[in-house]
This record gives C-alpha cells, sequence and structure tokens, in this order.
C-alpha cells in the first residue's frame, strides 16, 4: 500500500503523469527483484500449490506494516519530535503494535491458507504452514520497522518530507524482500 | 498515554484493515495457482506477477489519495460527474496505470535476456500486460471512486478507506484480469 503524493497539489492530467511515471518505473524496477526470485521457484510452486497462495499477502503486508509505521513517525516529525532514542516509549509503543500485528495477521495467514488448501486439496499440514508462516512474516516485520525507521529518519534529516518517497520506496522495497524471505524460509522447512 | 495503552490503540486501529487485505490476499492466491500453471505456455510470466501486484497500490494508491484530499478541501463534489478535475484526475491515473503495464512487460523481457532464461515473447507479454492493465484500471478507478463517495457520504474519513479498498480491489481485481488476459492471449497466439 504505497502512497506516492508528489503531485498531490495538481490537477492537471499531463502533470500528474509527468511527476509521477518515472517513479513508477524505478519502483517497478526495484520490485522486479521480487518477480525474479518468484520465477526461480516455480518448481517449488509447482509441488507446493499452497505456497502461491499465500504469496500475494506475502508480498503486500510487509509493506503495509512498513506503510503503517512510516506513516506515524512522520506524523511524529511533522509535529515535532525529531529525535529517536531508546527511552522514547512512544516509539517502543509503536515497535510493539507492529510486531503485534504482524503475528496476529501471519497466524491468520497461515490458518487461512491451511482452510483454502483443504478445500481445494493441496494443502500443507498446519504446524509447517505455522512455521513457514510466521518465520518469514515476524523477519519480514522487523526489515520493515528497521528500514522504516531509518529512512523516515534520514529523509528527514535530509529536508524530504517522508510523505512525498520515502513511503512508496520504503513499502515497495520491503514487499520485495517478503518476496526474498518466504521463498527462502519455505525452501529451508519443506527442504527443497 | 501509557505506552501500553497507546500499543494496543495503534494495534485495534490498524489490525481491522490488514485483516481485510489478508482476505483479499488469500483469494488472490488461489488465482494466482492458477497462472502458475500456465508459466509452461508462457515462460517468465511469474516475474510480473508481484511487479504487477505492486503497480496497483502506487497507482491507485495515489488517485485515492488525491480524490480523499480534493473532498476533505471541497475542491470535487462526491459523485460522478463531468467535473474537470476529477476527469483529469482519472485520466492520469488511467494513463500511469496502462502505460506502467507496457513498461513492466519490457521491463520483465530485458531481465529475462539479461539472465538468459527462457521467456515467451515480447508481443505475448505486452498483450497480456496491456489486456490486464486496461481491464484492471477500468474497474478499480471506478469502484475506488463509488466506495470512496459513498463512505464520505455516510461520513467515513476517505483518508482511512483509501488503503484497504486499494489493497483489497488491487488484489483480487488485478489477478483475476491477468489470469483473464493469460487465458485469452492463449487462444489467441
Amino acid at each position: 500500500m504505497a502512497v506516492p503524493k508528489g503531485a498531490l497539489g495538481s490537477w492537471d492530467a499531463r502533470h500528474i503523469v509527468r511527476t509521477m511515471f518515472p517513479l513508477l518505473v524505478v519502483l517497478s524496477t526495484v520490485v522486479l527483484a521480487a518477480g525474479i526470485t518468484l520465477e526461480d521457484a516455480e518448481a517449488l510452486l509447482a509441488e507446493y500449490g499452497i505456497l502461491a497462495v499465500m504469496v500475494p499477502t506475502m508480498i503486500g503486508t510487509g509493506g503495509n506494516l512498513g506503510a503503517i509505521l512510516s506513516a506515524r513517525l512522520t506524523t511524529r516529525f511533522h509535529l515535532g519530535t525529531t529525535e529517536i532514542s531508546p527511552t522514547d516509549r512512544v516509539l517502543w509503543a509503536n515497535v510493539g503494535a507492529i510486531l503485534a500485528l504482524a503475528a496476529t495477521v501471519f497466524t491468520a495467514l497461515a490458518v487461512g491458507a491451511y482452510a483454502v488448501g483443504a478445500a481445494f486439496g493441496f494443502g500443507l499440514p498446519l504446524p509447517t504452514l505455522l512455521v513457514i508462516s510466521l518465520a518469514s512474516g515476524m523477519s519480514v516485520a522487523v526489515i520493515a520497522i528497521v528500514f522504516s525507521l531509518a529512512t523516515t529518519y534520514a529523509s528527514y534529516r535530509l529536508g524530504i518530507d517522508p510523505d512525498d518517497t520515502t513511503i512508496p520506496i520504503v513499502t515497495n522495497v520491503v514487499d520485495v524482500c517478503g518476496m526474498l524471505v518466504f521463498l527462502g524460509v519455505s525452501g529451508i522447512v519443506l527442504g527443497a | 498515554m501509557d505506552a501500553r495503552t497507546e500499543l494496543w490503540s495503534i494495534y485495534r486501529e490498524a489490525l481491522p484493515v490488514l485483516l481485510v487485505a489478508l482476505c483479499g490476499g488469500l483469494f488472490s492466491g488461489v488465482v494466482l495457482e492458477e497462472v502458475v500453471e500456465s508459466v509452461a505456455r508462457f515462460p517468465g510470466l511469474l516475474v510480473m506477477v508481484p511487479v504487477f501486484l505492486a503497480t496497483r497500490g502506487n497507482v491507485y494508491g495515489a488517485l485515492g489519495g488525491r480524490i480523499s484530499s480534493g473532498l476533505h478541501q471541497g475542491l470535487i463534489e462526491p459523485r460522478f460527474a463531468w467535473d474537470e478535475r476529477l476527469v483529469n484526475a482519472v485520466v492520469a491515473s488511467f494513463v500511469n496505470a496502462v502505460g506502467i503495464s507496457v513498461v513492466i512487460a519490457v521491463l520483465t523481457r530485458i531481465a529475462l535476456f539479461v539472465l538468459g532464461w527462457e521467456s515467451a515473447a515480447l508481443a505475448e507479454f505486452v498483450a497480456i500486460m496491456l489486456l490486464s492493465g486496461v481491464l484492471t484500471s477500468v474497474v478499480l478507478i471506478g469502484g475506488l471512486l463509488a466506495l470512496i463517495f459513498v463512505g464520505y457520504e455516510r461520513g467515513y474519513d476517505p483518508d482511512n478507506l483509501v488503503g484497504p479498498i486499494v489493497t483489497t480491489l488491487g488484489d483480487v481485481f488485478g489477478m483475476v484480469f491477468l489470469l483473464l488476459s493469460v487465458l485469452i492471449v492463449e487462444v489467441i497466439a
């Protein structure tokens, strides 16, 4: 869920396209890495169809978590809290909430995928799906947290409004990480 | 506010959105499972899938953000009308969505060439992306505007609606139209 806002003030179609299209091309090139990994894992996906069922959520959720955290951090920066300090309780509350959300969503993903697999007859055992979903999901959540903190802080320091370009870049990069980690973890767990 | 209270209030706020997105994601996953079976006919097809899905969020998230700001500022009315601002915003997203679809097809063909992997013809990739890009943008632009307008009329803040609507509609219709385009191009080619 990336929301580039670079041309938000404009209502002229040509201006919107000129501002956004180059960013879209850059983002597409970044996410192409995820596609190459997916194509490379085609044999694994063909053998375990249930992994393909989990792919869109694995791609999207890391980016969604990164977007939520980045947006919240950005708002705090705009409101004047400009330091990232290990003693900052609100910061830890945000990080804790992201981890709790990740644990809930990736548990639900494993259960949902198990139900879909049972209905279509190509499932894996629930414990295996839980291990794959939570191991890759929690790793992606940590990546999303570190990446969001670093880029939001850096863009603020460099004087770029994080709303403009940082959030779409964070979400797309974290999407790619989600894909890489998910297929890596699946390969290890399933011994492929 | 106490840190623990703050943590759970963020959690409660964000969870429904993520669970709605999860349902959309699982549905499009079932469709993707079907797409995987077409890969033998179009080698390299899977390279385009994550990019195609990510682009939906980038293009329609921006449209939703613009419409939502426009409603808040009173620049546009919450209905389908021949309004110059609304038309410009819609045309821009359509051009961006269809344009980037063609770019994805070309980038995919180049990546497969550089890697030395087997690949379907460029014309086949372009046809699949163009077809699914046009179909998805018509349904997503229409659906997104309709849902934002209805939500706004009923008193919901459109800022909170855009993210989940785009993620869910994008996943569901993006994958369905991708599969449909693959099947159509398979018959024609």
